[in-house]
């Protein structure tokens, strides 16, 4: 979280000890739970959630309940509740979102409420979600994950909305479909009976049916007029008197009602009331030192403003925290607005000083801002992104420091620097440079104020790491080496920012083809995360390392480097974190390499699901490129053509690293020969930006490859010498660019593409070692694919290889040969398994090396699926249709990792689950 | 109600509008309906009246009148010379 739980969002309100029953209503809620929604919507002082309170209190099921509020409207906000109140009845559920939805990059919405849906279907008994105060809402993407979620929501789900206005939801369709019931403004007016009921018997009066009447006419029902209304008697002698003047007044019901009500209070009381109605929720000692009057005390005060009913509700059961009534709290504020104008900035501000000192940054934050005092504002925030997860909570940190005034933040050069940081993550990179300078023109000021030289040391180390990152984007390599070296001389030994340093560092080798220095800089990426406990860091840190090596052609030490990146990535629980979906990838694209499909497979698929949780659009690129390759070598060419499409879904949407770029073109390319797409070829080619002539680039990781590689498909194909010819002067020259990098990976690819072109212009045999380099090369790194996937014109030049009997890579090529014949060896699972991978719609949580535990619905299936009862007498034992039980079976099998009731059965007794 | 700026809202006045509701609202409202001219009629009905920045406001007032669950009986936008004085009755 990016800031602490407001758990009296959660709470679910008790009903009041003494209200009047409304069987009528109960009645229509009960009859309600049958269909998908239950939409109650009045104005406001109806007593929505009193009813609702009322009803749940003997609904007998579990309920979870949210109260919104208008910064629900971040539909990050709004889901993180949303899991946190499914929390409070199914423990647990839904918690790798929570660290899903604290990603500052872009979230795939839907993809996150599907995974949710799927949990939540797994939720044993029926339950009733509560979403009360619904208007606080007036954001389109939470109206439309509210409506996706209804539109697939489990069946043992109900759900109830209360609101002053009808939701932006397809309401009409969902009325005619009989999929919500509705209770309205007639329905929860109260009655002639019910007002008698209620003024005689719950408040104690004892008013004639004609003054009840005339009462119930005045106020038209309105439940929370009734209610002020008989407040304001039983402090009168003469209700008679009272009720002539109220119903002989035009006046709005409410304001005539307070001024009563508050007349009848003492003054202590009464600026009590106003005083404290600047609060959205209060508690006895916020009261007191927002109030500044020990005579008074905050907590008795409440629970006296309880006791008499004057529309306080407590939001806790152990009478600590309290909110008024919304509309009660807009009559008294008004009140306060009007008459002690001048009071209100002082009261947010010993507001924000109480909620500052309780640690509740986001309510401090918010009454600074309040009470104007931008630099108290300032000062909470600088010590609340001292104290967070600075980059989990860097969108939250950006958006507190927008709303305060620039020349205030100016002055403040970790803000400046802490908004720069942010807009580089967020990819506004305009602004960047932009609050850099400012923090560099605070710098003078904020030293004359006692700051020590280390702190314009640790500031200056700062703003050099965010330059060291702004210039990488920015191409501006030379720079991006020399703001990071600046960045590390100047920063504490314990900074998360050496990290980042590092990692900029690393990127700027790799775009200098200057491999063994970049895997150095991820290296120390690495320890400088280990070093603050970063784990997520750690982990991309650690795969950077494992990436560098695989350029070496050191697959057998990428493994070990990404194994230990895995390692991290598990959690004290033993669960895997999203974070691990960027070493399972680069595990499954290793094994992919290797031609061991099944184990890439499995890797692939679970890796490509944490990203998409992990949301970080780069690593989900490079898992459906390594998802793409994988189809490809399965022969799935669909599924592969699909992966792409999503990858190129994804790039659309924000700017990825420039190597993925390239290799996103080079599945294309590969694609496009597999389905003798030669006029796509063409059209790349012309379209590419790339010439012969061009200059090579190890930012773009030599992306004239790509070229190389269309010039030899295309003059293959079209027996065209000059475009074979040009080919090989440039993969001759490629070579060299890759040599000079240390880029064995890339060398043997090149010198792959060189021999099929010499092959295509029919001189194979005039460079025999062009190929014998390639296979040298690639021998100790055990590469397979890297020659299968060239196909039937590699297949024969390696055979002719092998016929040479004393060459001692003879073994190798004839590993290589098998491993050409089985061409689609992999496993016939891949389709529909990766269709429930773009839809997210399998179990997010992976337990290291052990498999999901099961609910206890699924033991109780696998138990019967033990015996010799065949599927529709398991369904009727159970109780459940046929579709149910075939749902618990897939699900089983998808856990256990099998495709049958036997092996379920072998894998269930191996493990010991049953 | 008209989604489009009016002639007057390109010249940088903008549009008035009459917000009328059911019941009698203090003159101290007036502030919390963004200085808008509260008056009070003889039909027990209150009349808000003057210039409204834009749509995004408008649907601010009537979230206002909402909250305070008032009965809203109409929202009519208001050609008059107010729009170029508008606190001339304020």
């Amino acid at each position: 979280m990016s800031e602490p739980l407001l758990l009296t969002k959660l709470y679910v309100p008790l009903p009041r000890p003494k209200i009047v029953l409304r069987p009528r209503l109960i009645g229509r809620l009960n009859e309600g739970v049958h269909c998908k929604l239950t939409l109650i919507s009045a104005p406001a002082g109806f007593g929505k959630t009193t009813l609702v309170s009322e009803w749940i209190a003997s609904y007998g099921r579990p309920v979870a309940w949210l109260s919104l509020d208008e910064r629900d409207n971040d539909p990050t906000r709004f889901i993180t509740y949303l899991v946190k109140a499914l929390q409070t009845i199914q423990a647990g559920i839904g918690e790798g979102l929570l660290v899903v939805l604290q990603s500052p990059q872009p979230l795939q919405i839907e993809t996150i409420l599907t995974t949710l849906l799927n949990e939540i279907s797994n939720i044993p008994e029926n339950f009733l979600l509560v979403l009360d105060d619904y208007h606080s809402i007036d954001s389109q993407p939470v109206d439309q994950s509210l409506a996706f979620l209804i539109e697939h929501q489990p069946p043992q789900m109900h759900l109830l909305i209360a609101t002053r206005e009808d939701p932006g939801l397809p309401l009409a369709r969902m009325r005619a479909r009989g999929q919500c019931i509705e209770l309205r403004a007639t329905d929860l007016r109260f009655s002639p009976a019910e007002a008698a009921e209620f003024l005689n018997r719950v408040m104690g009066l004892n008013l004639s049916a004609e003054d009840i009447a005339a009462l119930e006419t005045r106020t038209e029902g309105w439940v929370a007029g009734l209610q002020l209304a008989a407040i304001s008697m039983q402090g009168h002698k003469d209700a008679a008197g009272f009720i002539q003047s109220f119903t002989g007044s035009h006046r709005f019901v409410m304001d005539y009602l307070l001024e009563e009500v508050l007349h009848q209070q003492s003054e202590s009381i009464q600026t009590f009331l106003l005083q404290t109605s600047i609060l959205d929720r209060m508690c006895g000692p916020l009261c007191d030192a927002i109030l500044l009057d020990s005579s008074v005390s905050g907590q008795s005060t409440l629970e006296y403003l309880e006791r008499i009913n004057l529309f306080i509700i407590p939001l806790d059961n152990e009478r600590r925290w309290y909110r008024y009534h919304h509309l009660f709290r807009d009559l008294l504020l008004n009140r306060l607005l009007n008459a002690y104008s001048g009071q209100v900035e002082e009261l947010h501000r010993q507001a924000s000083c109480w909620f500052a000192s309780q640690n509740f940054p986001e309510e401090a934050i918010a009454h600074a801002l309040a009470a104007r005092d931008y630099d108290r504002a300032a000062v909470f925030v600088e010590q609340a992104a001292q104290q967070l997860d600075m980059k989990n909570c860097l969108v939250a940190i950006t958006r507190w420091i927008e709303a305060i005034p620039d020349q205030v933040v100016e002055a403040h050069p970790w803000l400046c620097i802490y908004r720069a940081w942010g807009y580089q993550w967020m990819g506004r990179r305009d602004s960047v440079e932009l609050w850099l300078n400012a923090a560099e023109a605070s710098l003078p000021f904020a030293l004359t104020l006692g700051k020590s030289d280390n702190e314009r040391d640790h500031l200056l180390g700062h703003m050099a790491a965010i330059r060291a990152h702004a210039a990488i984007t920015g191409e501006n390599i030379p720079r991006a080496l020399e703001e990071g070296q600046k960045a590390l001389s100047l920063l504490p030994e314990r900074d998360e920012m050496r990290c980042e340093t590092a990692v900029a560092i690393g990127g700027a080798y790799w775009s200098l083809g200057r491999v063994i220095d970049s895997e150095q800089a991820f290296a120390s990426a690495r320890a400088a995360a280990l070093t603050c406990n970063h784990l997520t860091m750690a982990v991309p840190s650690t795969c950077y390392v494992g990436m560098q090596q695989v350029k070496q052609g050191r697959l057998a030490t990428a493994h070990q480097t990404y194994q230990e990146a895995l390692h991290l990535a598990v959690g004290p629980d033993g669960w895997e974190t999203p974070v691990a979906g960027f070493p399972n990838i680069k595990l499954g694209d290793l094994y992919r390499e290797w031609n061991e499909l099944e184990r890439a497979e499995k890797l692939l698929l679970r890796g490509v699901q944490q990203c998409i949780l992990l949301g970080q659009s780069d690593v989900l690129v490079d898992g459906y490129l390594c998802l793409t390759r994988f189809q490809m070598a399965v022969g799935n060419l669909d599924g592969a053509n699909e992966n792409l499409r999503q990858a190129d879904l994804v790039v659309a949407k924000t700017k990825v690293d420039p190597f993925l770029q390239t290799r996103l073109e080079d599945c294309r390319l590969r694609l496009w020969a597999r389905e003798d797409d030669y006029y796509s070829i063409t059209r790349w080619m012309e379209t590419s930006g790339l010439s012969v002539e061009s200059p090579f680039s190890y930012y773009y990781d030599l992306h004239h490859v790509n070229l190389a590689r269309a010039l030899v498909s295309l003059g293959a194909n079209t027996r065209s010498q000059a475009l074979l010819n040009q080919a090989v002067s440039l993969l001759d020259r490629l070579h060299d660019a890759a040599d000079r990098a240390g880029w064995v990976h890339e060398k043997i690819q090149i010198l792959i593409l060189r021999t099929l072109a010499e092959k295509a212009l029919g001189r194979e045999d005039a460079t025999p070692g062009v190929l014998l380099q390639a296979l040298a090369l690639a021998e100790p790194g055990g590469y397979v694919r890297i020659f299968v996937d060239e196909g039937e014109a590699m297949r024969l030049l390696i055979e002719k290889q092998s016929h040479n009997r004393d060459h001692p890579l003879r073994g190798y090529a004839h590993k290589l040969l098998a491993a050409f014949t089985q061409p689609g060896a992999g496993p016939k699972s891949a389709t529909p398994a990766l269709h429930q991978v773009q839809r997210g719609a399998s179990v997010i949580h992976y337990k290291s090396d052990i498999i999901e535990p099961l609910s206890n619905r699924e033991l109780e299936v696998l138990k019967l699926l033990r015996s010799d009862l065949s599927g529709p007498e398991i369904a009727l034992q159970l109780s459940v249709s046929i579709n149910t039980f075939r749902t618990h079976t897939k699900n089983i099998f998808i856990k256990l990792g099998v495709n049958d009731r036997r092996a379920a059965i072998r894998r269930a007794e191996e493990r010991n689950i049953i | 109600m008209s989604d489009k700026p009016s002639s007057d809202e390109k010249r940088n006045h903008p549009p008035c509008y009459e917000i009328r509701l059911r019941g009698h609202l203090d003159c101290q409202w007036t502030d919390w309906f963004e200085g808008l001219t509260v008056t009070l009629e003889e039909d027990g009905t209150t009349l808000l009246s003057g210039p409204v920045a834009d749509q995004a406001a408008l649907h601010g007032l009537l979230k206002k009148v909402r909250d305070l669950g008032l009965p809203l009986l109409s929202v009519c936008p208001h050609q008059s010379s107010q729009a170029a004085e508008p606190d001339v009755n304020a």
